[in-house]
């Protein structure tokens, strides 16, 4: 009998699963152990990492300095979130309701241009900016301004980045809630006399609200990380979480305290998921 | 319903056989006396000079490229032993380096052509002897303006500060280059330790945040020839090459004495590659290979037979090749305490938010 | 009538609204296919020098960029691959079978989808690092490999949620054994699902630059070189294969997706 459950569920079962765990416990589960360990490991003259424990890493996070860069990250991905949102809704609400034949094209024509390498796209925007750039060649072509307007290298050219990189991920969780809604449902609260605001607050909020939130999530997490848009439209001047992780590894070269900021960005990310799944959010939704 | 799945596995295998062919039918005529690692600075070693070598050798050279001294230091040590053949460490890192057992010593039997290197670029107190380093290029960090957006006179380090460049300036993206700029605009030195003076420094540093716009180590010309930036703290050729492309771009060497540097070729410990190093080394000193080096970026270069032949275009040119006072002023970074370093991290980060 | 007139003041609007968020998407691909044709040869290949084809002829003499582009793709098949089995696999066997720890296993499979790819990244150059594992195209392999199972299992459990388990029994039933039941059966049923997870993870790997940044030794990938080649100004051969690269996709997409299209059909 037990052989026989041997043969047809055990091993079957163990070929089909084993894989992913090995994979799963090899390189998510034993990186992450060994960082969080590092985080906790001190450095010896030449910077490299002595596994002797030490709380110096999480205390040199209280200095000002990191605590403004956390700061400063959270509220760029804040307004960066925000502004998808108020872009990407009337947006995603046009072309999920479109009865045209077009509506495969249309939404298609918002993936397409993510074909192309995110960093050249951005290096385009940099090039259209710039003082010499496209925008200020065109408005002073037409008189609009005089001189040059400086767009680059600030945080709002950071947080423009992030609005480009990242908006298709707003779209695509919107696009689907909206999609599912029912129109009889939209007739049916006008019907009753409820006006359009009213219509849209009582009904098609809540009912597209799953697709807000895992929009949000989906755009907020990476602004914390994205370090590249910074320095490719920042110009240094405006650090998200991700470059001080970066710098660490890098030039600072200070690994236990990189895998400290890490650990305070893992438990940020942490957080946020649990305030999504205490708003209904569905984790399912995350990530397809 | 299989089909699919052939499908689309068929059209991503056709893309990447096709790439492949590609990839080969170009790769394939080398490579027949092996292999060379390097890792180098961006915009500092043209491919012209890579490709010569790698033609006159046979050796396929594979190059990848940092940003700072400290970006090098960090892969070096993260990668395995033998990942690279050669490094190029300025003065400071290449003390730091040896003094950690990261290199490798020269053979110096197969530097037949050091002879080409001035004696006044050898034997420097960062590599006394020269056992692990020879010297490639050098010169200083200097400040560029564009005269006809900047009016006001500039002649120092201490002028970067003023109020009137709001908004103007790239500046390097490496925190011992702009703390240290800061240190000398204030008559101290650029390896400053002193708590007290530290301070004053970061006081100091936080006010130059106004004037910096950009950030770049890489290639900071660009900001200067495109416009985006009227002004500069970077490589003496760098802004050599800004010059070439726009006249009003004029170089200030500052009054302070400025931050002076040299690079120098190096062999990492456990390179698997040591005698085709070598020769690369080697032949990277011929006047020859020199005089390619510096058409394509002009720095101060230390073969000094490469620079005559260069004519009195090149010697004459003061970014391209500082006058020898301005080398005598200068200071060379040294390495610091992990200490003095993380106030420096400190301050830097501060900056940079 | 009137009610008429502000419906199409509406659509206008509307209209108008969504070509605004198109152009916002479009502009950056347009300043890169403008600039594959700037004869310009100057960094940092900015100002207009005139109208050129000649990049897209000298993008093939770019060694290092072509090689850049051959490690992409050849990253992205293996990943692909690899990804694809390890994760058809589990997504059938956790559907099918229960065991202890599969909630374990399901919330880990959330943990490279839901972290920033930074950490990520980190987290496995300090793990190569530490057991000597040399940084190149095979380490890039198992950190993309990482990053993919997730999707595809994601894509696959989509799909199986709708399955119907009884097929499975009778053509047990009928005397097939188990291995050409997953053959025969199980595997064509979820190809839909199968095909989607594998192209995810193609695109996945081809557009990586984090992970890959902190993975790669020296081996090159087409967007780190982007990466190296933006800090002294993109050439223009640079923008000629990115064009290159969006129309052959966008070929790749359209030919796959009929080919879904119309399997669906025939279902």
């Amino acid at each position: 009998m037990n052989k026989r459950k041997l043969k047809s569920t055990v091993i079957p079962s163990s070929i089909m699963i084993g894989p992913v765990v090995l994979w799963l416990a090899f390189f998510i589960v034993i990186p992450l152990l060994y960082v969080f360990i590092m985080s906790f490991c001190s450095i010896d003259e030449y910077y490299n990492v002595v596994f002797k424990f030490t709380f110096t890493n999480y205390k040199g996070l209280l200095n000002s300095n990191y605590l403004y860069v956390y700061a400063q990250s959270l509220v760029i991905a804040f307004i960066t979130t925000a502004a998808c949102i108020l872009l990407a809704y009337p947006f995603s609400f046009l072309i999920a309701r479109t009865k045209s034949k077009k509506k495969t094209l249309l939404y298609m024509l918002v993936i397409i241009p993510f074909w192309t390498n995110s960093l050249i796209r951005i290096y385009g925007w940099r090039t259209f900016l710039g003082t010499n750039g496209w925008l200020n060649n065109l408005l002073q072509a037409t008189h609009i301004t005089n001189h040059a307007i400086e767009f680059l290298y600030n945080k709002g050219t950071t947080i423009f980045g992030m609005v480009y990189c990242l908006f298709p991920f707003m779209v695509l969780p919107l696009y689907t809630a909206i999609e599912k809604l029912d129109g009889s449902l939209l007739e049916a609260s006008s019907d009753l006399g409820g006006r359009k605001a009213q219509t849209f607050i009582h009904v098609v909020l809540p009912l597209t609200a799953s697709g807000i939130f895992s929009g949000s999530i989906m755009v907020f997490i990476p602004t914390l990380g994205y370090f590249f848009v910074s320095n490719i439209l920042g110009g240094g001047n405006s650090d998200v979480i991700g470059n001080l992780i970066q710098r660490q590894f890098q030039s600072g070269n200070n690994w236990p305290l990189g895998a400290a900021l890490s650990i305070v960005l893992i438990i940020i990310t942490l957080l946020l998921v649990k305030l999504y799944q205490k708003c209904g959010g569905d984790i399912e939704n995350l990530g397809v | 319903m299989k089909n699919i799945i052939i499908k689309t596995l068929l059209l991503i295998s056709i893309l990447a056989a096709g790439t492949m062919l590609t990839g080969c039918g170009t790769k394939a005529e080398s490579a027949s006396n092996g292999e060379l690692n390097i890792y180098i600075w961006t915009e500092y070693v043209p491919d012209s000079v890579i490709e010569a070598f790698e033609e006159e050798y046979g050796i396929t050279v594979n190059a990848s490229t940092f940003s700072t001294n400290e970006d090098m230091l960090a892969k070096v040590k993260s990668e395995s032993e033998g990942a690279f053949d050669i490094v190029q460490p300025s003065d400071y890192m290449v003390t730091q380096m040896y003094e950690q057992g990261m290199l490798e010593k020269l053979d110096k039997d197969a530097l037949t052509n050091l002879g080409n290197i001035g004696s006044q670029y050898l034997d420097q107190a960062y590599d006394p002897g020269n056992v692990y380093s020879v010297p490639y290029q050098g010169g200083v960090a200097a400040i560029a303006v564009n005269t006809s957006k900047i009016t006001s006179d500039i002649t120092s380090y201490a002028d970067l500060f003023n109020s009137d460049m709001a908004n103007t300036m790239v500046v390097l993206d490496d925190y011992r280059a702009v703390i240290g700029m800061t240190a000398r605009s204030l008559g101290y030195s650029m390896n400053e330790t002193d708590a007290a003076k530290l301070t004053e420094i970061k006081d100091r540093l936080l006010t130059l945040k106004d004037n910096i716009k950009l950030f770049d180590s890489d290639s900071p010309k660009s900001a200067l020839i495109s416009g985006d930036c009227t002004a500069a703290f970077c490589w003496s050729a760098e802004i050599a090459l800004a010059m070439e492309e726009n006249p009003d771009i004029k170089i200030v060497f500052p009054t302070e004495g400025a931050y002076k540097f040299m690079d120098n070729w190096c062999i990492p410990k456990g390179a698997k590659n040591y005698d085709n190093a070598m020769k690369f080394i080697n032949y990277m000193l011929t006047s020859e290979a020199a005089q390619l080096v510096m058409a394509e970026f002009p720095y101060l270069n230390p073969n000094t037979v490469a620079v005559a032949a260069m004519g009195s275009d090149y010697s004459d040119n003061e970014a391209k090749n500082p006058p020898q006072e301005v080398m005598n002023a200068g200071e060379y970074l040294v390495s610091l305490d992990n200490d003095t370093l993380a106030v420096y991290e400190e301050m830097w980060t501060e900056l940079k938010q | 009538m009137k009610q008429k007139m502000k419906k199409n003041s509406y659509g206008v609007v509307g209209k108008i609204y969504c070509s605004l968020i198109y152009a916002f998407l479009f502009l950056p691909i347009v300043v890169i296919v403008v600039n594959s044709f700037n004869a310009t040869t100057s960094k940092p290949y900015l100002s207009w020098k005139g109208f050129t084809f000649d990049w897209y002829l000298k993008l093939f003499e770019n060694e290092e960029l072509l090689q850049s582009f051959q490690n992409t793709m050849i990253i992205a098949v293996c990943t692909t691959i690899m990804a694809t089995i390890v994760g058809t696999l589990a997504a059938v066997g956790m559907y099918k079978y229960k065991f202890r720890g599969k909630s374990t296993i399901d919330a880990l499979l959330y943990i490279p989808v839901v972290i920033p790819e930074i950490v990520l990244g980190i987290s496995l150059l300090t793990l190569f690092a530490k057991i000597s594992i040399p940084r190149g195209m095979f380490s890039l392999i198992l950190a993309h490999t990482t990053f993919s199972i997730p999707y595809v299992i994601f894509n696959i459990r989509a799909r199986l949620s709708r399955y119907d388990n009884s097929i499975e029994e009778a053509s047990m039933d009928l005397g097939a054994n188990r291995l050409k039941t997953f053959f025969n059966i199980t595997l064509p049923v979820l190809a839909p699902g199968i095909a989607g997870g594998a192209l995810l993870a193609f695109t996945l790997s081809i557009d990586d630059v984090i992970v890959s940044y902190f993975t790669n030794g020296q081996t090159m990938t087409l967007p780190l070189k982007v990466m190296e080649s933006i800090k002294s100004g993109v050439s223009p051969d640079v923008n000629a294969l990115s064009v290159l690269i969006l129309i052959g996709t966008a070929l790749l997409v359209v030919l796959t997706q009929s080919g879904i299209l119309k399997g669906k059909k025939n279902m």
